[in-house]
């Protein structure tokens, strides 16, 4: 496409006022310059027009025919009326079409009171209906999925949910089925809707067709108290709306104006996993071990047990008996707070990376989202970012699919992305893909450190070629960034979390306190080995919502908020800084880490910075990065993860090598404690290539134990799934699940069947008669 | 300046007016062993009223509860199961609750009500010496599933039975004497009255 | 009697499937003239010249269709609609089954004037036996060196795709078709942009009619002069109409435009013995009708449309004095609701609203209200809708409940009886 000079505009008028607007443009979208109101129903922003609902007709003048402003384009002289007796009669008429057929149960549609076909009826509508006949009757709370229920009596056939689908999230799955009156909304295969944005159709959804089973008749929406916020699930930073009622959390809404981050949609684990903060399960009382057991105390104890076992180890042992671990689920308040204290306390053993992640800072060539879409490449390096940054995948597809860039993945497995994608098997194929190529953006996971270096180097040699690139670090944690530009990384001589486990097996470190990590389940050095090192610290302090692996071997636990229930700031990885607001009251007997920290500080005596300075730091711009990927300071000297291994197709000794893979909900942690959103947790599966699977001799449904080449580490009773597309003598598996913990597994590792059972040796689900 | 005589004759019509009265048929009654007889639209105790299949009449649509100027309504919809229908559609009310010394009777639930659930009857008796006492939610606002179902209160033969809604029953198994801890004057009703028991 | 030969020519004489019989008849004649001694222009201006216009139902002027084609260097496609499934027309449908070379011919005449080196031919899903017919002819056409690559020596490659539709009216409207084609739903795209310039794949693409193409062989033939002296001036031509309904010899004639209808119904036999016709629906189910006093109106384009109505595709229905409006009129009524794609508003409900209110009526449960109501609801769907599908309703039901209003009131109760029974 050859850009034709600069944009001419148009000049038109409408309503008898003038406009001038950029040549192109839809009088729909003209008309918002004005004060007018053109309804719309099919047409979308961010959809484009469909031309399907009829009810944006506007009359221009020359014109025989009403028109529909949603897909008329603005021409120099136009003359819009966007009311008067032509165009309300025209109205009307579609509103009565659209009401023939619709059920007035508008008391209990959870649309009611947001619904654009309330509000246009009351506009534009007749307060009568002149259908004789009974209406249509069609099937009520149809299950679309584990999300979605569809009421295919209210459904208007606008196809926003299906143009979804189709434009947006590419994946397809959505069709409008039969056709005329009988039309209904449904999956093409016939299989449940499952989509990481499937929420995104309620939002769409003009009507209350599409509703989500987790807000389900939970509330209205005059009663929601909303407020405006940045998700923390992931490292996006998607803005959301927190709908709260009665002190519950009854949604999450995205933001549409919010372009610039999540350009208006949600994933469905930043939308539905909300159960948790009520869930029974969450720990709302410092627990202290005694023995086996834990007793409840209250938070002067606990802060003065927490503040006696710091000055037994800092006494005995000196600060680097001492280490902190977290940062990444932290906000960036809290986390000045943490390093403020711990330098005032001399303890250089700090660092956030819990888990595989390495490097959080894309370092000097650091790009943002607009920059990501307008690329003509996307190179992902590693774990491609669909399952680990939902939302930044949507932004791929964007780019892919609507503005023509190329998507190419290296070192990684399946991009799962919708878009076509071309996978990279050597740095040569990674060259030949960006001949001619003038802006790429690469996307690293931040697991391979020496993969990375790599990666610099040749980034470094691109740019010198005069390619403009940005990167990306899509991570684990939320703030992994935040942490890591506000100093939670080993200060002079410091050491690593690594490090320090090392430093626990040797009886060197005497008090550890984590904040909101779990290692045993992340850590890549295993479930194992984490926890027989934690067991081994003296004095272990936790601060976490729920039991988790790693909280179960604390003696000191420390109930904290979660993201919903404090304020403060985090950094997304774009480098964005983002204020997150109080959406809900937190249950009493919790703290947010922030002040846990201050009360430790008072009872350690020890200098913190006042609130105003604590602010100015936790807001401040991120410094210029002078680095790349894989710089050296990041080093730790332990191999987290080979995921290279995978992609130059390397044989693997003729065994079974296995891949390691992320799912949006996967999880040890919010999703694992969230009983609402169980059925969208993935089941521990291994996957195989049906050659993969005959040549084994297991079966779909088999249960099959892997063990690694050394015999140390296994992973017991995945369910065996067999996939056409998956790659021979390769067993994929799912990181993170609490079943199954694959973290001390590393990308391409080589592994052996264990022990195995038939599936028709397990207990039959149904018995003929 | 009046006459003296002018004086007397307005006594005297002062007086004639007093005494013409007394001879009068008393308007007041000796509540409680006599009751007057309400208007039937009296705006009194509201009831949640069901179906004549016994569904419940409330949906639970909130509706109610946004009309109501004085904020004294609550209500929390829930999804009806498959194997457990309470109302004909997919929603009830899981909660519902109203604040009967915040309702000022005005009525306005009844006219937001889109399945005329909610009624108001004409019953007032709701004295307590509980605060609490006063928030009445379902277990006592909806009919039994025998009793007057159909027929709103105004047009039921034979009126309001005195139990309809379980109030009295509900009443009589509160626990009385914690209720007069609720205000000073409860608090000094609980010495004088050490021991009472309703009825 | 005007019935003339020129499609129709040696149509249940000789077997026209056979390449041989048709070439010995001067099949492909015409196609290895164009590629020979005439430029693609030569044939677009000669259809030009000649007036031609669409016979598939709108009437477009063919060389005016094919000149909105920019020229931008796409590939372009053509495609042959072959999805006849307007109610009453039947004319295509024979042409694929007896004259299938001379409908090949005519594609690839078409596709070589638009510069086009794939052309694809839609045929509807029902039409099993004309599909097996024209896969034959394109098989024998291909043997014969007529398609494929440098086809009569020279460098002009063309291929032909087959593709049948599993049966929807609505994939006869062009966009619709085209998606169709694509795979995707068979429901029409919006417009702007026109196929001409973002079609089949997003390139440029022509859709023509089955007749349309079929007639390019005689244009080139006889000369452009030849086809626009026959019949009046703005629609030249000959015609195939299918003739249906009550007469005594219903079929596809072949007429010149501008014929009075009153003479084609003697053609077709005229009415059944004693009997009068009283209207007749001159262009397919989607056309006004026409009544007794309107026969002597000559059968053309532009006379059908200052007369409220359509030539549509040709098929005309006469009906007499038995038959029963209100039945008529809920069949077409019942067709459109079926085949509505539902994409539209009006469309999909409004066609069902009147497909309930006449069986309603029908059954006896009519109101007095409810003449106004169907005049006033297929009134207000017309005009707002994606395709013409939606606005193919009133013609049909607003002229026939307009000129026989007391059949339908005789369906009609009283209100008052109406609250007796209730």
């Amino acid at each position: 496409m050859t850009e034709a000079g600069p944009p001419q505009s148009v000049s038109l008028t409408i309503d008898g006022t003038p406009v001038t607007v950029p040549a192109g443009t839809l009088v729909v979208e003209a008309a918002k310059t004005v004060d007018t109101d053109v309804p719309v129903y099919c047409y979308h922003p961010k959809l484009g027009p469909a031309g399907l609902c009829r009810i944006c007709l506007v009359e221009i003048e020359r014109l025989p025919k009403l028109q529909i402003a949603c897909n008329t384009p603005v021409a120099e002289g136009m003359v819009v009326h966007t009311h008067g007796q032509k165009v309300e009669d025209g109205r009307r008429a579609v509103m009565e079409f659209l009401l023939l057929n619709h059920p007035l149960d508008c008391p209990i549609c959870d649309k009611g009171g947001e619904c654009d076909l309330q509000d246009f009826s009351m506009a534009y509508g007749q307060g009568a209906s002149r259908l004789a006949d009974a209406k249509a009757s069609k099937p009520k709370a149809l299950d679309l999925g584990p999300t979605i229920v569809l009421d295919d009596e209210r459904c208007i056939v606008c196809q926003r949910c299906t143009r979804f689908d189709d434009i947006i999230t590419r994946e397809r799955s959505l069709v409008v089925k039969d056709r005329g009156q009988r039309d209904v909304i449904a999956t093409a295969s016939g299989e449940p809707y499952r989509s990481n944005f499937s929420g995104n159709v309620t939002e769409l959804c003009p009507v209350g067709a599409l509703t989500s089973k987790t807000y389900r008749f939970k509330s209205r929406p005059w009663d929601n108290h909303r407020t405006a916020t940045t998700c923390t699930q992931c490292s996006v930073g998607c803005q959301l709306f927190v709908d709260e009622r009665y002190g519950t959390i009854a949604r999450t809404m995205s933001v549409p104006s919010d372009d610039a981050i999540s350009d208006g949609w949600l994933c469905d684990r930043g939308r539905y996993n909300i159960g948790f903060y009520a869930d029974a399960r969450r720990i709302t009382a410092p627990l202290l071990r005694r023995g086996e057991q834990y007793v409840q105390i209250g938070w002067d104890d606990a802060v003065e047990a927490w503040a006696a076992g710091l000055r037994d180890a800092l006494g005995a042992a000196g600060p680097q008996a001492v280490g902190v671990l977290g940062g990444g689920r932290l906000l960036n308040e809290e986390i000045v707070l943490l390093v403020a204290l711990m330098q005032e306390l001399g303890v250089t053993n700090l660092d956030w990376r819990a888990g595989r992640q390495r490097q959080a800072t894309p370092g000097r060539y650091a790009g943002t989202y607009a920059e990501l879409e307008a690329a003509q490449l996307i190179l992902a390096v590693g774990r491609p970012p669909s399952q680990t940054a939902p939302v930044l995948d949507l932004r791929i597809r964007k780019a892919v699919s609507q503005r023509g860039a190329r998507y190419v993945t290296y070192g990684g497995h399946a991009a799962g992305s919708f878009v076509g994608v071309t996978p990279l098997r050597s740095a040569d194929d990674v060259e030949n893909v960006l001949s001619g190529v003038e802006r790429v953006a690469v996307v690293w996971d931040g697991i391979d450190l020496e993969l990375g270096a790599r990666l610099a180097s040749a980034i470094d040699g691109w740019v010198a070629r005069g390619v403009s690139v940005t990167t990306y670090l899509s991570g684990e944690a939320n703030n992994a960034r935040g942490a890591e530009a506000l100093g939670m990384v080993p200060r002079s001589g410091g050491l690593p979390f690594t490090g320090m486990l090392d430093a626990a097996q040797n009886g060197r470190l005497r008090s550890l306190s984590i904040f909101g990590a779990n290692p045993v389940l992340h850590h890549p050095l295993g479930g194992a080995s984490v926890a027989n090192a934690l067991e081994r610290i003296p004095f272990l302090v936790v601060s976490e919502l729920f039991l988790t692996e790693t909280a179960q071997r604390a003696h000191l636990i420390l109930p904290a908020r979660t993201g919903f229930e404090k304020a403060g700031h985090v950094i997304n990885l774009a480098g964005d800084v983002l204020p997150v607001h109080q959406a809900h009251a937190a249950p009493p007997g919790t703290l947010a880490d922030g002040d846990m920290l201050v009360a430790l500080a008072a009872e350690l005596a020890a200098e913190v910075p006042g609130p105003e300075d604590v602010l100015a730091r936790a807001t401040a711009a991120l410094p210029a990065a002078t680095h790349g990927f894989g710089d050296a300071a990041y080093s730790e000297g332990v191999t987290a993860s080979k995921s290279d291994g995978m992609a130059a197709g390397k044989p693997g000794g003729g065994g079974l090598r296995i891949a390691v893979g992320s799912d949006i909900f996967a999880g040890g942690g919010t999703i694992w404690f969230d009983e609402t959103l169980a059925e969208l947790r993935p089941d521990p599966a291994a996957t195989l290539s049906p050659a993969t699977a005959a040549r084994l001799d297991v079966h779909i449904g088999d249960r099959l134990d892997l063990l690694s080449s050394s015999g140390d580490d296994s992973l017991q009773g995945l369910v065996v799934r067999i996939d056409a597309g998956a790659p021979d003598d390769v067993v994929a598996v799912i990181d993170g699940l609490p079943e199954a913990p694959a973290n001390s597994f590393a990308d391409g590792d080589n592994v052996v069947l264990g022990a195995r059972r038939a599936a028709d040796a397990l207990e039959p689900a149904l018995v003929l008669p | 300046m009046q006459s003296f005589g002018g004086a007397v004759m307005a006594l005297y019509r002062g007086f004639a007016t007093t005494l013409q009265f007394a001879f009068q048929k008393k308007p007041t009654v000796q509540y409680p062993s006599v009751r007057k007889q309400h208007a039937p639209r009296f705006h009194g105790l509201h009831e949640l009223r069901r179906y004549a299949d016994g569904k419940e009449r409330c949906i639970g649509c909130e509706l109610c509860a946004i009309a109501c100027p004085a904020n004294a309504i609550t209500v929390i919809g829930a999804e009806n199961a498959p194997d457990d229908r309470r109302s004909p559609g997919e929603r009830f009310a899981g909660r519902y609750e109203i604040d009967e010394l915040r309702c000022i009777f005005c009525g306005l639930c009844e006219e937001a009500c889109p399945t005329d659930a909610i009624v108001l009857t004409p019953r007032f008796e709701m004295a307590d010496y509980r605060r609490g006492s006063f928030i009445y939610s379902k277990d006592r606002l909806l009919v039994p599933p025998d009793a007057g179902v159909g027929a709103p209160p105004d047009e039921r033969p034979g009126g309001i039975p005195a139990d309809l809604g379980w109030v009295t029953e509900q009443k009589s198994t509160v626990d009385i004497a914690r209720g007069y801890d609720a205000t000073y004057n409860g608090a000094k009703l609980k010495d004088e009255h050490k021991g009472l028991t309703l009825q | 009697m005007p019935v003339v030969n020129v499609l129709t020519d040696g149509i249940g004489e000789v077997n026209l499937r056979d390449i041989d019989v048709y070439r010995n008849r001067g099949g492909y004649a015409q196609w290895q003239r164009a590629l020979t001694e005439l430029q693609p222009e030569n044939i677009a201006q000669m259809t030009s010249d000649s007036g031609l216009r669409g016979r598939g139902g709108a009437g477009f002027p063919t060389g005016r269709k094919w000149s909105f084609l920019p020229k931008n260097g796409r590939p372009r496609y053509l495609v042959c609609n072959c999805d006849e499934a307007e109610p009453g027309t039947f004319k295509d449908h024979m042409l694929l089954l007896e004259t299938p070379h001379q409908v090949l011919e005519g594609i690839l005449l078409g596709a070589y004037a638009i510069g086009s080196h794939h052309a694809f031919m839609y045929i509807r899903g029902e039409f099993e036996q004309g599909y097996r017919v024209f896969m034959e002819a394109l098989a024998q056409a291909r043997a014969a060196g007529f398609v494929g690559q440098n086809v009569f020596g020279t460098d002009y490659g063309i291929e032909v795709t087959v593709h049948r539709g599993a049966g929807a009216y609505i994939c006869g409207e062009e966009t619709a078709l085209l998606n169709s084609l694509e795979g995707k739903r068979g429901e029409p795209r919006l417009k702007p942009p026109f196929p001409a310039v973002k079609g089949l794949y997003g390139e440029p693409t022509v859709v023509n009619n089955v007749e349309t193409l079929a007639t390019l062989p005689h244009i080139l033939k006889n000369g452009p002069q030849w086809f626009a002296s026959v019949g009046p001036p703005r629609s030249p031509g000959f015609k195939i109409v299918s003739v249906s309904g009550h007469v005594r010899r219903p079929g596809n004639y072949e007429v010149p435009l501008g014929t009075p209808l009153r003479e084609l119904l003697e053609i077709a036999g005229g009415p059944r013995e004693g009997r009068t016709i009283v209207a007749v629906q001159p262009g397919g189910g989607s056309s006004a009708c026409l009544f007794a006093e309107d026969l002597d109106l000559p059968y053309d384009f532009d006379t059908m449309a200052q007369h409220g109505t359509m030539l549509g595709s040709g098929a005309i229905v006469f009906f007499d004095e038995t038959t029963n409006f209100v039945e008529a009129a809920l069949a077409l009524v019942r067709f459109f609701a079926h085949e509505s794609c539902g994409q539209c508003t009006p469309c999909r409900e409004g066609g069902h609203w009147l497909e309930v209110t006449l069986n309603r009526i029908l059954s006896g449960g009519g109101l007095d209200s409810d003449i106004d109501l169907l005049l006033s609801v297929s009134h207000q769907l017309t005009g707002i809708n994606l395709c013409p599908l939606g606005d193919s309703i009133e013609p049909f039901l607003a002229s026939v409940v307009r000129r026989f209003e007391p059949q339908f009131r005789g369906y009609v109760r009283r209100p008052e009886s109406i609250l007796v029974s209730a």
